[in-house]
């Protein structure tokens, strides 16, 4: 058949298939889950900087005014803060927006609370392009980079609803005195995850099996690979979808048993392709490795203003693009 | 000449033995500085009396167990000035005297430019970058609050320091959570790298603003004891419902008078005839 013909074939696959899942609001999510672990965790106290309507944390603040404290837009001081509770014995979840939360407040991420060696989790809502009609100033595409940089700091990157709640809760529960960069989206995406998702810190989950190509994906990212691993099938393609919901530690093991099994390897990232999950699968293949990489994500510009979905499509991310680059790198491989 | 330096501290100190002890600090402090061959003298020697009213009259800590969860709470928000507190931190006992003679001088030894809290026991924040101290130190305050402790939490903060934006945020969040167990200090010695406070960036009415911000503010000498004594020790329990600021107005350099109020002195090199000279008026007091 036409290789034309089979790729339209499979777009409209995709189309049908990402049409047959729910949605879940990513901000609801992490209020619910805040909600349902502020009463078992007496020491949990959370912040903000006049987003608490915005962050989902409203009915928090309700039920727990005297654990919720909004410092106004000051986002140095809020970080600064949260070091200073976490250092006396509380667990500060600092909620607020990824452009902000990482940019505005980097040198208290990395001095007071990283360098420190105090536990704060930072929320960075509305990440990537979600909140893509924002524009540059609140679109946050190299974020994940800088935290990564930091040392000490834990970055995790879920996907869907489901994987918000347990990694909010693997976040909280984590015992080591570092904080945790929790990247998060803002409206609806599709709930794809199991409500049993084992979640672990620092290991990489399996979405889908497959020992001819591997694509590596998390956030939102993850269940676009997953549809084009779905679409790839139909074609006899046999795609293992890695799920690198952390970034940092990253599971360089999980991508070396990747590389030894597999042609080729795609990266998909709502992100800059400098410094993030794309840039940590070559660091993790530096040494020997020559599987051919391909890396799925934003170039180095100030993407243009548009809806979310539309905008990921306009840039590449998604699920129709990842096909066509599997197609192409299965071709030549 | 070896100095006297006092093994079984009374506490608290007479004011006689705090002006003694501040004298100690500068000497201390110089022969850090003369380890590593140069170092912030201005800037620590204006907050000597400062820093040892705080460590040997006011603050309740304990040197054998540096992370008491009630101790009080100092945070150096200039932290170019750590020299001043490690002297403090040495002689009340939570730090050895031989890392005096080492400051700065090999990879991996304890004390450096700016204070760690990974590497120093009784350092309550790693400091260093200006703007970050009062913030921290609110974090502090408000966690004591929540747990109907009685610390007390004291943030010291260099006057060009406060030119830093993150100061005034965290000024504006301590009035409004209502933290009386905080009590801020700025070391108005009148110089920043650069020159004239005033001149880099006009900061006065100092105490106007401070006082607009929601702060009880008081201006004292910053080098006169009782001074400092009546404004920093607040009762425990009695104090209102107002953050504290005492603007400590001090000379930098104080206490080396080629040093004083010469600007290249905020950091500079010192060779063994300065060093030699320094010495002999800090011994004189």
């Amino acid at each position: 058949m036409d290789e034309h013909v089979v790729e339209m074939r499979l777009v409209e696959f995709i189309h049908e298939r990402r049409a047959s899942f729910p949605t879940k609001v990513i901000r609801q999510q992490f209020g619910e889950t805040m909600l349902a672990l502020v009463a078992e965790r007496p020491n949990l106290v959370a912040l903000t900087a006049d987003l608490m309507h915005p962050t989902g944390m409203l009915d928090f603040a309700k039920a727990y005014p005297e654990r919720f404290f909004n410092v106004g837009i000051a986002e140095q001081n809020m970080t600064g803060i949260a070091a200073g509770l976490a250092s006396c014995g509380k667990l500060p979840v600092v909620c607020g927006y990824a452009a902000f939360t990482t940019l505005r407040a980097v040198e208290q991420a990395k001095l007071d609370c990283g360098y420190n060696g105090v536990k704060v989790i930072l929320v960075g809502q509305s990440a990537g392009l979600s909140y893509g009609v924002g524009g540059p100033t609140h679109q946050a595409l190299e974020d994940v980079a800088i935290m990564r940089a930091i040392p000490n700091m834990i970055v995790v990157t879920p996907s869907d609803a489901l994987e918000v709640d347990a990694a909010l809760r693997a976040c909280i529960a984590n015992p080591a005195a570092t904080p945790i960069y929790l990247r998060l989206g803002r409206g609806p995406e599709p709930v794809f995850n199991t409500a049993a998702l084992d979640f672990e810190i620092g290991k990489a989950s399996t979405l889908h099996m497959g020992d001819d190509l591997c694509i590596v994906a998390n956030g939102s990212m993850a269940f676009e690979a997953l549809l084009a691993a779905d679409a790839l099938a139909q074609e006899g393609i046999a795609a293992q979808v890695l799920n690198m919901h952390t970034v940092k530690p990253f599971d360089k093991a999980a991508i070396l048993d990747a590389a030894a099994r597999v042609r080729g390897m795609i990266t998909v990232e709502e992100h800059s392709l400098i410094g993030g999950l794309g840039s940590a699968v070559l660091e993790a293949l530096e040494d020997g490795h020559s599987i051919p990489v391909r890396r799925i994500g934003v170039k180095d510009i100030y993407p243009p203003i548009g809806p979310t979905s539309e905008l990921r499509a306009a840039l590449g991310l998604s699920a129709q693009n990842i096909l066509r680059v599997a197609l192409d790198l299965m071709k030549r491989s | 000449m070896p100095l006297a330096i006092p093994r079984n501290l009374d506490l608290p100190l007479t004011l006689k033995g705090l002006r003694e002890m501040a004298r100690i600090n500068r000497i201390d402090t110089t022969n850090m500085f003369m380890a590593a061959g140069n170092g912030h003298f201005g800037s620590c020697f204006s907050c000597a009396e400062i820093v040892t009213a705080l460590y040997f009259a006011i603050m309740r800590v304990d040197p054998a167990n540096p992370d008491w969860p009630d101790r009080d709470r100092f945070i150096m928000g200039k932290g170019h000035a750590a020299p001043t507190l490690y002297s403090a931190l040495i002689r009340r006992g939570f730090m050895p005297e031989e890392w005096i003679g080492e400051y700065e001088r090999a990879v991996g030894v304890k004390l450096m430019t700016h204070p760690s809290r990974r590497y120093q026991p009784g350092v309550d924040a790693s400091q260093g970058a200006l703007g970050h101290g009062l913030s921290v130190a609110v974090g502090m305050a408000l966690a004591g609050r929540m747990d109907a402790k009685d610390y007390h939490v004291y943030a010291l903060m260099g006057d060009g320091e406060i030119n830093e934006g993150s100061v005034w945020e965290a000024a504006a969040s301590a009035a409004k959570f209502r933290l009386g167990n905080l009590i801020g200090i700025v070391d108005r010695n009148r110089l920043t790298v650069d020159g004239d406070a005033e001149e880099v960036m006009p900061m006065e009415p100092l105490k106007a603003k401070w006082e607009a911000f929601g702060w009880e503010t008081l201006e004292i000498d910053g080098h006169d004891i009782p001074e400092l004594l009546q404004t920093l020790a607040v009762p425990r329990g009695a104090q209102g419902a107002r953050p504290r600021m005492v603007i400590a107005h001090t000379v930098k350099g104080k206490g080396v008078s080629f040093m004083e109020n010469v600007r290249s002195w905020h950091a500079d090199v010192m060779d063994t005839d300065q060093y030699d000279r320094a010495m002999a008026e800090l011994r004189e007091g």
